[in-house]
């Protein structure tokens, strides 16, 4: 055999070596896909090692209430936010579950948990809850090269799945790390369950992080607009599942340019944070403690 | 010996293909990436090569533009291990994505197919500056690789490099701002771009430096350069300590102090010497990349340098010594010879060539003299090229400027100020230059004749780019065949009254479609083309079965909604829709 020869049968079998590790494993796929959906229990194990492995500092800064977000587009009557009132808040993590169970976060397997590398969208910092903090000035959604994230008019930092091409740009620019990437096809490894049905499963591969339980929102909007097309929709009457979990309401969900919002009404009489990294960012959740 | 080189490559290469499928299959679980920054080693790895891959340019085309004199051996040398390097450079950050199928996403191609990407992102950025680079560098090459076939061609290099020099500073600056953009501490500088410049040009001269040690000669212009450099990388090193107290201990001791023992003669004047500078600078901007994209690799609890990494490593490295050798061998005919200036061979004095030069330019009355640049022979070359790409360029951004923020536009809500689309600004110049002046090369001075064979080559590109275009403009399914729909509430009864018809509508289709039929422009941002306006005659035109067939089966962007409606609630919402379009 002579030099070409050679070099022609190694680089042949080169190719082949790559379009065999390419090829989607159906059958394994279509095996791992029958397993039963995983027990609640584990979803209530993982949030406990969650917390239990939670940082212990939160810095946390005064900030002034939000008011209408300043990009294109923005609607000037809504904007949704939350505020979580550490003076109540106990750091139950009732909160990471209710919202594991309203989004369908999956679990993940044991050795990305030994690392810490949990999807859920709400974690314990500091003994109290922090998730992405839908910022006004969204440095997330600056670095995105798809568009994949980007803000609603009502103000709410979101996720369009299907266009995120997993470049992770977002997640290395979010001060907080609130965003989680699809590191596993968890509905192959049997480790995702759909409890509610109006959240969508995310594929391997993809950012999410906290979408304000937008699902929520959107169903009261459709309702509302049914009932009177014509009126001001503000999102009244909505929660968030975390909000709506918490055993001490100390999370209130509310719009922030509604004055008759739960929301608006508690930040007139108490002191707003947020934490230091996104202080600046224009965040909508904030932390609430003490009294003006 | 470069046989060897080639299969040592080989060898090197498979077992990294082995692990390059398997990352691929695997995802970004495959390697080790760290929990702040989520992109460990294939972005160190593209970092990296995209460093080498400035050798070249830097090179061979500044070299060039400056009128510094280089063999044309070593000029070569440095541009085929660009090329070869560029393309490494392109394979991580495509197989580092998520959703690989998904990267044609990060073009701009902005409102085709209803894509916009976001014009904000420097990896947008990334994406236009490498491709244009990378046909640039092609182009150079070839120009220069054919210079000596055909001499016409020897006075279109020097315009070419002018046009590379500043696309070579300005890639890797673009390159530098996907990091000094972000908050990550450790990122955080806007001496960034320099620094990465600097880090990119010691890395291309060690290659360059490695790769004639390879052919058995030394440049000492290159190895001095070499040294100056990890001086300057040296400085910028003690500030990023003193501004950030971060410092890559090892990254130092290979880039930085190491090199110096080339002050020592003994050392300097052995090739075990100088390969072992090379291959220290290399290896210590390696590390210092690696540390840079994962700021937590290392820290208890973190996860550390496993095999597919180790295999990624080995696909580039043999990859490219396999690529490069058999490049190399190819071209043999069209690369050894011409002038050597300071590309001696090992062991002859330096100095001696220097005099020889100077004496001939004395007996020759050569004498260097200043030329006004408006006057010289490249400019002169490069004006219409130059007009050329500046006034598209000026277009682009006029036209980005132009749709997007006027009331009224499908983008009015799109976010683009100019400043986003200015790093774009000198890659479209730089290409529609190089474009013009090989088009005015060929066809107006007739510099080289082109044969059938590369007629025929450019017709089969066109067409192979029409369909292309064509294809993705014509797109796909809506839906990906495989999605999983998931179970929604099924409507049972066939009957379907009008108020249940208004709910659905309302529910369903009034995001984009408008309650009254008449589309909610507040809701369709820029990611959706505005639907087709429904008017009664469309509407009667189309047909009522078409139209169940869209609501049911989807359309370029409307979504199916098989499974989620029933065929009877499809049929009356088209009439719903009617009766709405009916409405005054």
């Amino acid at each position: 055999m002579d030099r070409r020869e050679f070099i022609k049968s190694c680089s042949l079998v080169a190719v082949m070596g790559l379009l065999f590790g390419c090829r989607k494993s159906e059958l394994l796929g279509d095996i791992a896909s029958q397993f039963s959906v995983p027990e609640l229990k584990r979803f209530e194990d993982e949030v406990k090692l969650a917390m239990s492995r939670a940082k212990k500092s939160l810095d946390l800064v005064r900030v002034s209430a939000p008011g209408p977000l300043k990009i294109p587009g923005a609607s000037p009557v809504n904007r949704f936010g939350m505020a979580i009132d550490l003076d109540l808040c106990d750091g139950c993590g009732k909160c990471i579950l209710a919202c594991n169970l309203e989004n369908n976060v999956p679990l993940v397997p044991a050795e990305d948990a030994t690392r810490g590398r949990f999807m859920h969208w709400v974690e314990m910092r500091g003994n109290a809850p922090l998730m992405c903090a839908h910022c006004g000035d969204a440095p997330c959604e600056k670095v995105c090269p798809t568009g994949a994230a980007n803000h609603t008019p009502d103000g709410i930092s979101a996720m369009m799945y299907k266009r995120c091409t997993g470049s992770r740009f977002c997640g290395a620019n979010c001060p907080v790390h609130a965003r989680k990437f699809n590191f596993n096809d968890a509905q192959s490894l049997g480790l995702a369950r759909q409890f509610n049905k109006e959240v969508p499963l995310r594929d391997k591969g993809v950012m999410e992080k906290c979408s304000l339980c937008l699902h929520r929102l959107q169903n009261d909007r459709l309702a509302f607009k049914t009932r009177n097309p014509l009126s001001e929709w503000r999102g009244r009457g909505v929660k968030t599942a975390c909000a709506e979990a918490c055993p001490k309401n100390a999370i209130v969900f509310g719009n922030w340019l509604d004055p008759e919002s739960p929301l608006a009404r508690l930040a007139k009489t108490r002191i707003l944070y947020a934490p230091r990294e996104v202080a600046a960012l224009d965040p909508s959740v904030v932390f609430v403690r003490g009294r003006r | 010996m470069f046989r060897y080189l080639m299969l040592a490559g080989l060898a090197l290469f498979l077992p990294g293909l082995f692990a390059l499928g398997y990352a691929v299959l695997e995802g970004p679980s495959a390697w080790m990436t760290d929990s702040r920054t989520f992109w460990g080693t294939p972005i160190a790895l593209f970092v990296f090569w995209i460093g080498l891959a400035h050798a070249g340019t830097l090179l061979s085309a500044i070299f060039l533009a400056l009128g510094i004199k280089l063999d044309r051996r070593t000029a070569l040398i440095a541009e085929l291990s660009t090329l070869v390097s560029l393309v490494f450079a392109g394979i991580f950050p495509l197989m580092h994505l998520g959703v690989v199928e998904n990267f044609y996403m990060v073009a701009p191609f902005l409102d085709a197919r209803g894509n916009f990407a976001n014009v904000r992102s420097p990896l947008v950025w990334d994406f236009c500056c490498i491709v244009v680079y990378a046909l640039l560098s092609l182009l150079f090459f070839t120009t220069h690789l054919k210079a000596r076939v055909v001499p016409a061609l020897d006075r279109y290099c020097k315009p070419m490099a002018w046009l590379l020099f500043p696309l070579v500073l300005w890639v890797h600056t673009v390159v530098s701002l996907d990091f000094a953009t972000t908050f990550v501490p450790e990122w955080r500088g806007a001496f960034f771009p320099v620094y990465f410049i600097v880090g990119a040009i010691l890395s291309g001269l060690a290659l360059v430096n490695l790769l004639i040690c390879a052919e058995g000669y030394r440049v000492r212009l290159m190895e001095r350069l070499q040294l100056i450099t990890s001086w300057i990388l040296c400085a910028i090193w003690i500030w990023d300590l003193l501004f950030k107290g971060y410092f890559c201990t090892s990254a130092f001791i290979f880039a930085v102090l190491l090199p110096q023992f080339r002050m020592v003669a003994v050392i300097r004047e052995s090739r075990a010497g100088r390969i072992f500078f090379s291959l220290s600078i290399l290896l210590g901007l390696f590390l210092e990349r690696f540390y840079l994209v994962s700021p937590l690799a290392g820290v208890p609890g973190e996860p550390g340098f496993g095999l597919v990494d180790l295999g990624l490593l080995a696909f580039s490295l043999g990859g490219f010594m396999m690529l490069f050798y058999a490049a190399r061998s190819l071209l043999n005919e069209s690369m050894e010879g011409a002038g050597t200036y300071f590309g001696e061979v090992d062991g002859s004095d330096m100095a001696n060539v220097e005099e020889s030069e100077r004496s001939r330019e004395k007996t020759h009355g050569l004498t260097l003299s200043y030329i006004q640049p408006w006057s010289s022979e490249e400019y002169k070359t490069l004006r219409l090229p130059l007009a050329c790409g500046f006034s598209v360029a000026l277009l682009f951004v006029l036209w980005v400027c132009a749709q997007l923020p006027f009331v009224g536009s499908p983008y009015e809500n799109v976010e683009v100020i100019l400043v986003n689309v200015l790093p774009l600004s000198y890659p479209v110049i730089a290409f529609v230059a190089a474009l013009v002046l090989a088009c005015k090369a060929v066809w107006v001075d007739k510099a080289v004749e082109l044969g059938r064979n590369s007629y025929v080559a450019l017709a089969v590109a066109l067409v192979a780019l029409a369909v292309l275009a064509g294809m993705f403009y014509a797109g796909g399914a809506a839906s990906r065949p495989d999605a999983v729909i998931a179970e929604a509430p099924q409507y049972g009864s066939e009957i379907v009254d009008s108020a249940h018809v208004q709910f659905v509508w309302n529910a369903r289709c009034a995001q984009c479609h408008g309650v009254d039929g008449r589309f909610n422009d507040k809701f369709i941002r820029e990611y959706y083309p505005v639907p087709q306006k429904l008017d009664v005659a469309r509407i009667d035109s189309l047909g009522l079965d078409s139209l169940v067939n869209v609501v049911l089966d989807g359309r370029v962007n409307m979504n199916p909604y098989r499974g989620r409606l029933t065929e009877s609630e499809a049929r009356a919402l088209v009439v719903y829709m009617r009766s709405l379009a009916e409405a005054p």
